[in-house]
């Protein structure tokens, strides 16, 4: 009984892992056809941004990562207006554009910081929480905070005007000017909100993960499989596939390790999208 | 003339989730006609030749084709079995020339393996040649040979127009479905494109079309089935159609009015 | 341009040569991704089956002993097989999903490498012999740079001719159909699902070839060699150059591998710099280097067309 209490444990936390980078990253395709491959280097920003002030200067916790996720969204902001805005919908385009920002990224890291894995950065709330299984508050954390961040992103893309238009751009973007909100502005409001998940969860798991210029790397391809399965504009969808990914990668570790976990998403995925080979995606190129 | 049975629906239905596009249709289509499919916009007469060139899976119903059920069938498959189509938006090889363009639509007139292809061989040479003969033959009937060295893409909407059949002619079917062929064009070239489909019938191709222009129906087609919300509402002649009252209902605050 | 390509190797100093050697190794890697880049896919596998090839020539050579001038087709073979073998499921997929999953095809295979130490080696990968060509001749040692640069020269030309070829016959006019109108070829009796399964499987061989030269120069491979960042470089090349014309893919290796190499003293920027520079041909030049003459005002000549019809040829 403890054992499963346990693998409930971590799958709710790395359900909640993936879910925030995933969701931001469905955001961003669902409103602006953009295949934004940087997510993974946003993620990593967030994680070096909580390092500096958390480890090196000793703010508070989570203060730190409330500054990594403005951080992280500013320059999802700055990057929609510089780069995406020039691609013009044009997906592979934006998505090659991203490629290229991923190693403009990693680059002035590396310059910054060098290569090598950070100094840990110590855990705020080392103490160990047995709650089902056991865990450390630090590493527990992550399931309340998804909860908050995604539950206000629904609450704010339910309840407000702005966050409405943004939900309606992202089934079709001309019935964003329905409602008073120019394409543009949906797009950057998009890349903040979606980028900022991504600086959270980087935040988070800075005290978790070791943190290095490549970090990004690791995350990105399951934040894709997690997005192709839920559909990616597809919020919920691709929230109930965190979901199912967090608790499929979990087990599958446990029992084997997490490289077959690696691969069994893959070929889960591989095998969804033989099913349905227009994709999943529940955004038809229109 | 023989009135031989050439294309069969039997009962043929598509869904889109709870949205019933076509529903139940039945029509027979004879050999050597030129038949009109009318009704109003989103009435479901893309989706019905969609369906019968195999480009969407009917959701029950079949479809017989000569005598062999092709009911689910790839596009490709149908065209080797005789069924041409054009596409609503001149569907063209944008960035090749007319000429080229039908040198590619005679694909399935190639004899030789890929192997040959790949090596040019003398066989291959030979092929190829005759296909650009082929070709430049079908341009002069479609009427326009003296463009055969222009970009597809820039050609004016007429010519595109006739390019697209001209692709379509030259897989060499014994039926040809067209997809509004008269869209967007002036009484001319309207005419002409009229005409000329009639010289393809005249030439043994049956001819399925779809189209909005009322005039081009009436005066082209030997028969005209009406659909709207993918129900059969009337089929015969034209004069019956036109004067049918569920027709005329399903035309009204339409631009298009159906009159003699 | 033959006789620069002969002469170069006697011309610079050690290192460049094989600088010049692995340009065109990623000549190959390029050019045989636009061939499947004609039928409008773009497969994020092109690079593992690099890497398929590289570990069949490393597991022939090294553990059955078999010469090169085998293994070197027979592991383009298995390269090309692999991809046949991923094809098919993906056949009928476009656009973001073939994208995608084409990328699962190859991270899957990678991760085969990684998982199954035998015979794969792991993350360690594996040690690859130098090619073994003639045996007996002394002077001529493909272990060194200039005598296996002309090796690879062979074979790159020898390739290059016969993607060439592919190209201008009547099955890359093909190809190029499905990639410009699928629908339209599809109704003109063209099996695109066929035909898309056979550029990858041309494709995939050699890529699968370019591998098995990597290999037998590196003398060892891992698993990390053939992962994503190469296929972003990858990526990068082609989109540079360009991918509608023969050229462009070769323009795109070509330049930026040089720009990479002047730079070797600033060598950590290279990627920045290539980010950037890739930002900026996706704003202005959306076509690559390629579409640099007609930009300029060079009217569209035959140069750009397919070449289809009996005069082109």
């Amino acid at each position: 009984m403890q054992f499963i209490g346990q693998m409930i444990l971590n799958g709710l936390m790395t359900s909640s892992f993936y879910a925030l980078i995933a969701v931001g990253l469905s955001l961003v395709f669902g409103v602006m056809h953009i295949v934004n491959f940087a997510h993974g280097e946003f993620y990593m920003v967030g994680a070096y941004t909580v390092w500096v002030l958390f480890a090196l200067l000793d703010w508070p916790f989570f203060v730190a990562v409330g500054v990594a996720i403005l951080v992280v969204g500013i320059l999802g902001l700055v990057s929609e207006k510089l780069i995406f805005r020039r691609a013009r919908g044009n997906v592979l385009n934006g998505f090659i554009m991203s490629v290229g920002l991923v190693f403009i990224l990693q680059v002035a890291v590396v310059e910054i910081w060098g290569v090598g894995k950070m100094k840990p950065v110590p855990a705020a709330y080392p103490q160990i929480l047995h709650f089902m299984g056991a865990t450390t508050w630090q590493r527990f954390i992550l399931f309340p905070a998804t909860v908050i961040l995604l539950g206000s992103l629904w609450y704010f893309l339910g309840n407000f005007k702005i966050g409405r238009a943004l939900r309606a751009s992202a089934e079709d973007p001309e019935a964003a000017s329905l409602y008073g909100m120019s394409p543009r502005k949906s797009a950057a409001l998009a890349m903040f909100l979606g980028s900022a998940m991504a600086g959270a969860a980087g935040g988070l798991m800075a005290p978790i993960m070791s943190v290095h210029p490549y970090m990004g790397h690791a995350v990105i391809w399951t934040a894709f499989v997690v997005i192709i399965v839920g559909g990616a504009g597809n919020i919920k969808g691709t929230l109930y596939a965190s979901i199912i990914f967090g608790f499929l990668t979990t087990i599958i570790t446990t029992f084997l390790d997490s490289t077959i976990a690696n691969l069994v998403n893959t070929l889960v995925m591989l095998v969804l999208l033989a099913i349905r080979p227009e994709g999943l995606v529940a955004h038809a190129e229109k | 003339m023989t009135h031989m049975a050439i294309l069969e629906l039997i009962g043929l239905g598509k869904n889109f989730g709870q949205n019933v596009a076509v529903n139940a249709l039945d029509m027979t289509i004879e050999e050597g006609e030129i038949r009109g499919l009318i009704g109003p916009n989103g009435s479901g007469k893309t989706t019905i030749f969609n369906l019968i060139t195999g480009f969407l899976k009917p959701s029950k119903g079949g479809i017989m084709w000569r005598g062999t059920d092709i009911t689910g069938s790839a596009p490709h498959a149908v065209t080797k079995l005789g069924l041409a189509r054009t596409f609503q938006l001149t569907t063209l090889f944008r960035d090749m020339t007319v000429l080229q363009n039908v040198i590619m639509a005679h694909h399935l007139h190639l004899r030789a393996s890929l192997w040959h292809q790949f090596l040019k061989s003398s066989e291959s040479r030979q092929e190829e040649k005759e296909i650009e003969d082929m070709s430049l033959v079908l341009l002069e009937r479609m009427g326009i040979a003296t463009r055969k060295d222009e970009i597809a893409g820039e050609l004016p909407h007429g010519y595109q127009v006739a390019l697209g059949i001209a692709n379509a002619l030259a897989t060499g079917p014994k039926m040809i479905l067209l997809d509004e062929p008269v869209g967007g064009m002036n009484p001319v070239e309207t005419d002409e494109t009229m005409q000329r489909i009639r010289t393809v019938r005249d030439q043994g191709i049956t001819v399925f079309l779809v189209e909005h222009d009322m005039r081009a129906v009436v005066s082209t087609c030997d028969k005209i089935t009406c659909i709207n919300f993918g129900n059969k509402i009337a089929e015969g002649s034209p004069q019956m159609v036109c004067s049918h009252p569920e027709v005329i209902e399903a035309y009204l605050g339409e631009e298009v009015s159906c009159s003699l | 341009m033959t006789a620069v390509m002969i002469a170069l190797p006697f011309v610079v100093s050690g290192y460049k040569v094989d600088f010049l050697t692995m340009l065109m190794v990623n000549v190959i890697l390029a050019v045989s991704f636009r061939v499947i880049t004609t039928t409008g896919g773009w497969s994020l596998a092109h690079v593992p089956m690099m890497g398929a090839g590289a570990y069949a020539t490393a597991l022939m050579s090294g553990n059955l002993g078999i010469p090169f001038w085998f293994s070197m087709p027979l592991a383009g073979l298995v390269a090309g097989l692999i991809g046949l073998g991923i094809s098919y499921p993906l056949r009928r997929t476009e656009g973001f999903a073939f994208f995608v999953a084409s990328f699962a095809a190859g991270e899957a295979l990678r991760l085969c490498w990684i998982r199954f130490k035998i015979p794969f080696g792991g993350h360690q990968g594996l040690v690859v012999p130098p090619p073994m060509l003639v045996p007996g001749v002394q002077w001529l040692d493909f272990a060194e740079a200039i005598p296996y640069y002309f090796l690879t020269l062979v074979v790159t030309v020898f390739c290059l001719m016969i993607m060439h070829r592919l190209d201008v016959c009547r099955i890359g006019s093909t190809f190029k159909t499905i990639h410009s109108e699928e629908n339209l070829a599809k109704s003109m009796g063209i099996n695109t699902a066929r035909y898309k399964m056979l550029a990858l499987t041309i494709g995939s061989f050699f890529a699968g070839i370019a591998g098995v030269l990597l290999a037998h120069r590196l003398w060892a491979i891992e698993p990390d060699q053939f992962g994503f960042s190469t296929t972003l470089y990858l990526l990068v090349w082609v989109v540079f150059g360009g991918t509608t014309t023969f050229s462009g893919p070769i323009l795109g290796v070509v330049v930026l591998s040089i720009i990479g190499e002047l730079l070797r003293p600033l060598a950590d920027w290279v990627p920045m710099v290539y980010g950037i520079i890739i930002i900026l041909t996706l704003i202005f030049l959306p076509g690559g280097l390629e579409s640099l003459p007609s930009r300029i005002g060079i009217p569209k000549g035959k140069f750009w067309r397919a070449q289809i019809t009996v005069e082109d040829r």
